[in-house]
């Protein structure tokens, strides 16, 4: 059908253009769905977007790293001919005001010679910690690979799955059990307490469990995040820990083509202004532009703020739910800070240009240092000394800015969406970046005189570019009540939502955030199922 | 030597006694030893300043598993308790005061005056609480099942409050799994919009643990203790001559079942012969041989410190030391010489302080409180749960004077820079401080002010770290991980030595689960392998 065509008829629509979308719609078009995927913005991606920001600079603008892209999406949807290519993300390197530095890299000798300069018993241990955590993968993966179970039915499919993951808990030796345990309920740093001594080390380890929620480091429900952090590293090695050539936008752009190839229709620019929802069952979508589109099937990969308080009338809805979705927690947490450089940031505790600059650079000297971040945001401010993990793509991929230059991209926590009476974020924006870049500049001195363009994107910028609801880069927290069979309302964790024919695809839903498409595909599972069930 | 004694069981805490009691009704002949010159463990009445007597620590009681107090007839043994019809009164600097009664209605009533939207939800919540509370008081019951084996009383447990859970329909059975790992501050903000009732209500999820209200899973804490009360913010229930009165009537039921008990003994080491505990040492030296041991006292001491590490195995040990008890409350016990006068409370302000007084008006207060005690400080502003239990028993105190009770968290056992020592009187200076903002004539009234550091709560009263509850009330050391994964059926790698203080299953206040949990797996295995 044609594009101002206002009676065009799909099997299904995708709202949103983002990786989950993509996934999913990729997925459906290759099992012969006739599907359109309806972007809002000019550009496709979601949050996992680059942007040519300043002339020559291009911008992973959100995500950039690639952590934990399902191996499964790459081969299905066949992605490195469809232009992915993913170049390694070596190391941490963590410096500290004191003038000494943690540096991390994927190499073990050396990471253990660097540990052992700070403990000799925490370079034992790293080890150690390494191979308990990928036992605890080994647990988790096919978890999150699963299609969260109902444990509220008497369902015996529901109660089989239950009951495998119980069995596979059983299965876990008494070590891996206690291991489980605790990093399902513990918080980061307690969990670390107990393998390393070395503050600098488990407060940067510890970063990895608080992003994205509006947790502190000690907050329980910390720990298991520390798990996606090896999620990744086992599959293939750390190959699948680092940027997409072309930055975090060539993922989304290669699963476009993949969809493309299969025959899904892709349309930018095309917002949503609301869906067509007749006696409880989704047939399809109305443009802002006023155009209907017609579909059998409604897949929205935004997340369920937008999905069911926006584009649907309430009264469409179960009381109940509406009640859920409403306390669903976003609380956007962090901030992002993106610069073009004329040369590279010389560190006081390594100067010069090396290595040490090609990995995460991670502004977490301290314990104490992250939970004070975090006491700031609790009380609607934003951090006077941010957690900041910061990547100079330009390194590893010249492509992403003019020759010599470099792009250098900072993910900031905390960054409260909610800033505290008489604050408001349009005002805060600047005194925000430039906080950022004098933190940076603790550390690395000549950070200042080095800039040509800054972005700031706070929680609020996030929320009006990319329709993220109160900036919450993971469509809605990763904190324990709202994972799994919670995530995004109890009951509804199956992709399905209570109006018929209508899915969500997105964060919102398990396993959640982060560049995986897990659940894109996990949803277009489920829909081809119903489908098949229907036909 | 004199024939081995049945059992021995070192400390008479409440739990310690409970234990005694059962297994004295089983048969046995449970020595009971205990350190200090009285019984009573936490839970005690000193005099601490002439005339004027006072719940030396615990106040208020958990409450009892009913159970418990039946068949301990504690009744017959001497003990009244008297429940406040008023359980908690929140109070504002500003000089607003929310009396919260032990009847649901008028709770609702008096909210209503605040917020009628919360009203409504005051008794929804309450109800919830209580449905949900129920059910976690099923699994509170249960011995915690052994995950690698389960037995076949095991499985019936699990299925008994797999059922329960069940019953509680869709709803109520989601919000048990959605709250137990919440942050009590969002889910009272769930429910409802005044602050004072919000901070009420969480200061519960908080109490006695390193967590502050933002801290995800003190909601966890909330449904432990809704298990023994359900009252959104805690009942009140006194005991005529305090909490060492309770303990006093245990000691007695014990006695009479049978046991024995013997104060001012404390045992130094638990001897240990390949694997099996044999006989406890005295301070004194002397040595008293017994066929099984059982510690009321909390995991830590039991087995790093009276038993000899080297009879366990490292991994088992390094993971001990990782269990987590790092105390956050203190107490301040006040001989005052009249009834203070609160602001808020202008008229009838006698009654009203009859339950349990709140300091700590609103959720970012408590939260910067706990925000300090993470960097080593105790909080300048501290939250406060008072009783005032002359109020309720004249005979505490002289005619017209009153005794105060007042639990301050948070103070860290660890101090940054200090020790308690030194900080004992600031200390006690911020907690009267803290309150003659609410009861300005609080101070001329203080004729005698005893300060119990959580260094004292370790020094004096054998608790580790200062841990009220001997050790954290966290997802990771509940249930079947109290106080480890595969030791929380109240045994330990020690043959013939059992573990039955709070630091075991449910372990969560004065209510006597652990001590009655304990006993009933301990007469099951001494019978197993004969006496």
């Amino acid at each position: 059908m044609t594009h101002n065509g206002t009676k065009s008829k799909y099997d299904v629509v995708v709202i949103g253009g983002g990786h989950n979308g993509l996934t999913n719609a990729a997925y459906l078009a290759r099992a012969g769905k006739k599907v359109l995927v309806l972007e809002r913005r000019h550009v496709l991606g979601g949050a996992a977007v680059t942007e040519e920001v300043f002339p020559g600079f291009k911008f992973s603008v959100c995500s950039y790293v690639v952590s934990l892209l399902r191996p499964e999406i790459i081969r299905d949807l066949d992605l490195p001919r469809h232009g992915l290519e993913i170049l390694p993300l070596d190391g941490t390197f963590t410096p500290m005001p004191d003038g000494d530095y943690l540096w991390r890299v994927n190499d073990h000798g050396k990471t253990r010679r660097e540990l052992a300069r700070h403990s000799k018993l925490d370079a034992e241990a790293y080890e150690e910690f390494g191979k308990a955590m990928q036992a605890m993968c080994r647990f988790v993966k096919p978890i999150l690979g699963m299609v969260p179970p109902d444990p509220a039915t008497l369902n015996p499919r529901e109660l089989m799955k239950l009951l495998f993951i119980g069995r596979r808990f059983q299965g876990l030796s008494s070590e891996d059990k206690y291991n489980q345990v605790q990093l399902m309920t513990m918080s980061a740093i307690d969990f670390l307490d107990q393998w390393f001594e070395t503050d600098v080390l488990k407060a940067t380890m510890s970063a990895s469990g608080i992003i994205g929620t509006f947790l502190g480091v000690r907050s329980p429900g910390t720990a298991y995040v520390l798990l996606h952090h090896y999620m990744g590293e086992i599959d293939g090695a750390f190959r699948s820990w680092g940027f997409a050539r072309g930055g975090t936008g060539a993922i989304s752009n290669a699963i476009a083509e993949a969809a493309r190839e299969a025959g899904a229709e892709i349309r930018t620019q095309s917002p949503i202004a609301r869906l067509i929802v007749k006696n409880n069952r989704a047939q399809g979508v109305v443009l802002q532009n006023g155009d209907e589109i017609h579909a059998d099937v409604v897949s929205s990969s935004v997340d369920p703020r937008h999905t069911f308080l926006h584009f649907i009338e309430e009264n469409q809805l179960p009381e109940e739910f509406v009640a859920d979705i409403r306390r669903y927690k976003f609380r956007g947490s962090s901030g992002k800070v993106n610069l073009a450089l004329d040369a590279l940031p010389d560190f006081k505790c390594l100067p010069g240009e090396g290595a040490h600059l090609r990995g995460a650079i991670s502004i977490s000297p301290s314990i104490e240092y992250m939970e004070r971040a975090y006491d700031d945001a609790k009380y609607g401010n934003f951090s006077r000394h941010p957690y900041i993990d910061m990547v100079i793509p330009s390194l590893t991929d010249p492509s992403v800015a003019p020759p010599g230059k470099h792009v250098l991209s900072c993910f900031v926590q905390y960054a409260p969406y909610k800033l505290r009476p008489g604050l408001n974020w349009d005002e805060q924006r600047e005194a925000f970046g430039n906080n950022v870049i004098d933190t940076i500049r603790d550390y690395a001195p000549n950070i200042k005189d080095i800039i040509l363009h800054k972005q700031v994107l706070t929680p609020l910028d996030l929320e009006r570019e990319f329709g993220l609801s109160e900036g919450n880069i993971f469509q809605g927290e990763l904190s324990l009540e709202q994972l799994f069979f919670l995530r995004p309302a109890p009951g509804y964790a199956q992709f399905r939502t209570p109006i018929k024919n209508l899915y969500m695809c997105g964060s919102a839903t398990h396993p959640g955030g982060g560049v995986m498409g897990a659940p894109g595909r996990l949803a277009a599972l489920e829909i081809l199922k119903d489908s098949k069930g229907a036909a | 030597m004199p024939a081995a004694r049945d059992v021995v069981i070192i400390g008479a805490g409440h739990n310690g006694l409970v234990t005694a009691f059962y297994l004295a009704k089983a048969g046995f002949k449970p020595l009971v030893l205990e350190r200090r010159d009285r019984v009573g463990g936490a839970a005690i009445t000193e005099e601490f300043y002439p005339g004027f007597h006072c719940s030396t620590l615990a106040h208020s009681a958990g409450p009892l598993r009913p159970e418990i107090v039946h068949d301990m007839a504690l009744a017959q043994h001497g003990l009244k308790f008297i429940t406040s019809e008023i359980s908690a009164t929140a109070l504002s600097p500003d000089g607003c005061a929310l009396i919260l009664y032990e009847d649901g209605r008028r709770s609702a009533q008096e909210i209503s005056k605040f917020s009628a939207k919360d009203s409504a939800k005051y008794l929804e919540f309450r109800e919830s609480l209580q449905k949900i509370g129920r059910v976690v008081d099923e699994a509170l019951k249960l011995s915690p099942p052994d995950i690698d084996d389960p037995s076949r009383s095991d499985l019936w447990g699990i299925l008994q409050t797999g059922r329960a859970l069940r019953k509680l329909g869709k709803r109520d059975m989601y919000r048990v799994l959605r709250w137990g790992p919440m942050a009590v501050a969002d889910l009272v903000a769930e429910f409802f919009e005044t602050e004072l009732l919000r901070a009420a209500v969480a200061a519960r999820g908080i109490f006695g643990t390193f967590l502050g209200p933002w801290s995800a899973g003190s909601s966890l804490v909330l449904l432990i203790r809704s298990a023994a009360d359900p009252h959104p913010s805690g009942s009140a229930g006194f005991a005529i001559g305090g909490m060492g009165a309770v303990t006093q009537a245990m000691a007695a039921a014990a006695r009479q079942a049978g046991a024995e008990i013997r104060t001012g003994a404390e045992v130094a080491e638990i001897k240990i012969n390949n694997g099996v505990s044999t006989a406890v040492v005295l301070r004194n030296g002397q040595e008293i041989a017994t066929k099984a041991v059982v510690s009321n006292a909390d995991p830590k001491r039991t087995l790093l410190k009276l038993v000899d590490p080297t009879h366990l195995a490292p991994d088992f040990v390094m993971k001990l030391q990782h269990y987590r008890m790092p105390g956050t409350v203190a107490k301040v016990n006040l001989a005052l010489s009249g009834l203070p006068d609160f602001t808020a409370l202008k008229n009838g302000s006698g009654s009203a302080l009859r339950g349990r007084i709140h300091i700590g008006p609103e959720i970012d207060y408590l939260e910067r409180a706990f925000d300090e005690s993470k960097y080593g400080n105790f909080s300048s502003n501290p939250y406060l749960e008072i009783a005032i239990p002359s109020l309720t028993d004249p005979s505490l105190a002289p005619d017209g004077k009153q005794v105060m009770s007042i639990y301050v968290q948070y103070a860290p056992f660890k101090l940054k820079d200090e020790d308690w020592q030194s900080q004992r009187d600031p200390f006690g200076d911020t907690v009267v401080k803290t309150l003659s903002a609410y009861a300005p004539d609080l101070p001329g009234l203080v004729l005698h002010r005893q300060v119990i550091t959580p260094q004292d709560l370790e020094d004096t009263y054998g608790l580790t770290g200062g841990h009220i509850f001997h050790g954290e009330l966290a997802l990771d050391q509940f249930f079947t991980m109290r106080p480890l994964l595969d030791w929380a059926k109240y045994r330990t790698p020690i043959s013939r030595l059992y573990l039955c203080g709070s630091g075991t299953h449910p372990g969560a206040g004065l209510t006597g689960g652990s001590g009655a949990n304990a006993a009933r797996e301990i007469v099951k295995e001494l019978r197993r392998i004969g006496r």
